[in-house]
């Protein structure tokens, strides 16, 4: 037997070493990130008793969509608040959404296509606002929504949002056109199109994955957050979902199964966006990655 | 009759001139190459005559028309992009469809013009595919297709033979030569490649620069260059240029190597070309087929040491110092030389080229 021969097994022993911790990693990282949801579910489907249990009862004796039902009958004053809570989330997430979208796609167009003075300035001045923690902002954003008159308004968080999601979506979109050759366009041109129409005919629809994560951004974001929704926000009928959640089930005594099932129904429109959408997603993160 | 004529054609960006003061005309059905190394100017030219980008001064005319104010879309021009451009997520069909939709054509029109330019260039069966399902050739002659299809009164190419591998590139060379003959079609065609130029378009633009250095035939930008760039740029291998000294040898003009201390007469017609001299620095330049190379000394001929020796099967091509410059010379394969062997060499009076030494431009007799 060789020196080669006696080497080469403890070799693919050390690489199968590696490829074993690898798996086992990514297995603590499944866990660590699905066990939270399965207990949600879990627990959403308890009755309240057995979800105060010890030891716990991992999979409910009498498992009961209770929880569920009383929140999605509009019948039920419970239920209707929390339909109200998430229409609110709704018309607010794709208000933010849709205006960033419509800001960001020609800011970014423009940063990414044009010189003009300043441009460099701007582009970085964007970036300001998320050089600070939300909290810094929430104090003097208050003072100027209470100026505007926007406080207890939609219109003061979807503003507020923007602020979030806009410098972001811009950052993100002006990298996707970075990506895409001026020549396209320029050949639009002599082929007969105008700017914009070269903008709106060929640079748009190979833009439309870029478009797509970043509307996905601004959702999430706009869709989750808590503390601005908690504070300029205080009549009951206006509140989003974070914050109604929170305030609803702690007046009353905790309903754990309750807070469960609407936290689950909150996640299910983030969780459907992402499914059918992760393919852009994923391709907007990675686009410049490689030259192509 | 599709006439583009630059007169004093400028681009700056800030100081820097990229098109500094370019002015020529091209003739109907003509082909002509812009050709100058990377940053030359020659395609920011280009761009200027599409319109992509705004001119500092000057006027374009295309078609007796003075576009200078004109969208690229109003100067019934054509452009096949060095990376052919072509839109991603439409179909070869598309693609060829795409400037005639923008004309609003009928649909009818639309769809016999793309079959027509289709099958002219032999890519019928690939209408329905998607440019990326494309090999480099096909997608170069889709972009062709897309240019032609609309018979414009200018095509302007922008290198759209480089990214191609080397056999593909001379197959479509002969091609767009073709094409160009077919259709009489006139044709402006940036290049780095001096070959390129030499063998494919009626005239050549020299540019250097950003300024235009000779425009002329290619036959005669190459028996006549004007100055030491375009004499060293235009063919291959390039020409030797040897940095000499005037002097006289019994009252008659001669060049001499200082440092190596021989002197090369010269003819009557090159003794009165380097009278013209500004100072008595003088450059000569000579092509590879115009130096003989002698393995013993003969009168007239300079000292020489060989560097290298490149047979390539017809000729051999020899790389030799002479006065501090080297020389590229051919052989016949028969004749055997080694490296850093002495030889001598002697030039075909008839055909050196002789170069003011301070202004660097080819100097003339009367």
């Amino acid at each position: 037997m060789t020196e080669e021969e006696l080497d080469r097994p403890r070799s693919r022993k050390s690489i199968d070493g590696w490829r074993w911790g690898g798996r086992a990693f990514l297995a603590l990282m499944l866990i660590y990130t699905a066990l939270p949801m399965v207990w949600m579910l879990l627990t959403s489907i308890k009755s309240g008793f057995a979800a105060m249990q010890f030891p716990p009862q991992w999979w409910p004796d009498e498992p009961t969509l209770a929880s569920y039902e009383k929140l999605l009958d509009p019948q039920n004053s419970v239920g209707q608040d929390f339909l109200r809570f998430f229409w609110n989330s709704l018309i607010v997430s794709v208000c933010t959404t849709v205006l960033a979208v419509l800001v960001a796609v020609p800011a970014a167009y423009a940063f990414s296509r044009f010189s003009f003075p300043g441009r460099r300035f701007l582009f970085f001045s964007v970036l300001l606002r998320n050089m600070f923690p939300a909290v810094i902002f929430l104090v003097p954003l208050f003072i100027l929504m209470r100026m505007l008159g926007l406080v207890n308004t939609h219109g003061s968080l979807i503003l507020t949002y923007l602020t979030f999601g806009l410098p972001l979506a811009i950052w993100l979109l002006k990298g996707f056109y970075d990506n895409i050759p001026i020549q396209l366009e320029q050949a639009a041109r002599i082929d007969g199109a105008t700017r914009f129409q070269a903008f709106l005919l060929i640079v748009t629809p190979l833009s439309v994955p870029g478009i797509i994560a970043t509307a996905i951004y601004s959702f999430i974001g706009a869709w989750n957050e808590y503390i601005y929704a908690a504070t300029f926000l205080t009549k009951n009928e206006q509140l989003t979902l974070p914050v109604g959640i929170q305030r609803f089930f702690s007046e009353n005594t905790t309903d754990f199964p309750g807070l469960m099932a609407a936290s689950f129904l909150m996640n299910v429109p983030v969780v459907v966006l992402f499914l059918v959408l992760q393919k852009y997603f994923v391709r907007a993160l990675t686009e410049g990655a490689v030259k192509h | 009759m599709a006439e583009v004529v630059l007169r004093n054609v400028m681009k700056t960006y800030g100081t820097m001139r990229a098109v500094n003061d370019v002015s020529l005309t091209v003739q109907h059905g003509e082909f002509v190459a812009l050709v100058g190394p990377s940053g030359c100017g020659k395609t920011t030219t280009l761009n200027l005559i599409a319109g992509l980008l705004p001119m500092s001064g000057g006027d374009i005319i295309i078609a007796n028309r003075i576009v200078n104010d004109l969208d690229p879309k109003d100067r019934d021009i054509a452009m096949v992009f060095q990376n052919y451009a072509l839109y991603p997520n439409k179909s070869v069909f598309k693609n060829l469809a795409f400037p005639l939709q923008m004309r609003k054509l009928p649909q009818s029109e639309i769809d016999r013009k793309v079959r027509e330019a289709a099958k002219v260039l032999d890519i019928t069966h690939l209408l329905d595919r998607k440019p990326r399902e494309l090999s480099g050739g096909q997608q170069q002659r889709v972009a062709l297709g897309r240019a032609l299809v609309r018979d414009p009164a200018v095509f302007l190419m922008d290198e759209p033979l480089s990214n191609l591998d080397a056999k593909l590139r001379v197959q479509m060379r002969s091609e767009i030569k073709r094409f160009h003959q077919d259709l009489n079609a006139t044709i402006i065609y940036v290049t780095h490649d001096q070959l390129e130029a030499v063998t494919m378009a009626d005239k050549m633009a020299v540019m250097d620069g950003g300024i235009l250095q000779q425009y002329d035939t290619p036959a005669k930008v190459f028996a006549n260059p004007v100055n030491m760039f375009v004499a060293s740029f235009i063919g291959s291998p390039a020409m030797s240029l040897v940095p000499l000294e005037m002097t006289s040898v019994d009252g008659a003009a001669a060049l001499t190597s200082r440092a190596e201390g021989w002197t090369l007469p010269l003819s009557d017609f090159n003794a009165r070309k380097v009278a013209k001299a500004a100072s008595n620095k003088v450059v000569l330049g000579a092509r590879h087929s115009t130096i003989r190379l002698h393995k013993t000394a003969v009168p007239g001929a300079v000292p020489a040491k060989v560097y290298t020796v490149e047979p390539t099967g017809d000729i051999t091509f020899v790389q030799a110092f002479l006065a501090g410059a080297v020389v590229n010379i051919s052989l016949p394969p028969s004749v055997e030389v080694a490296p850093d062997e002495q030889v001598w060499l002697d030039f075909d009076q008839d055909r050196i080229h002789l170069f003011d030494g301070e202004t660097e431009i080819a100097l003339q007799a009367d």
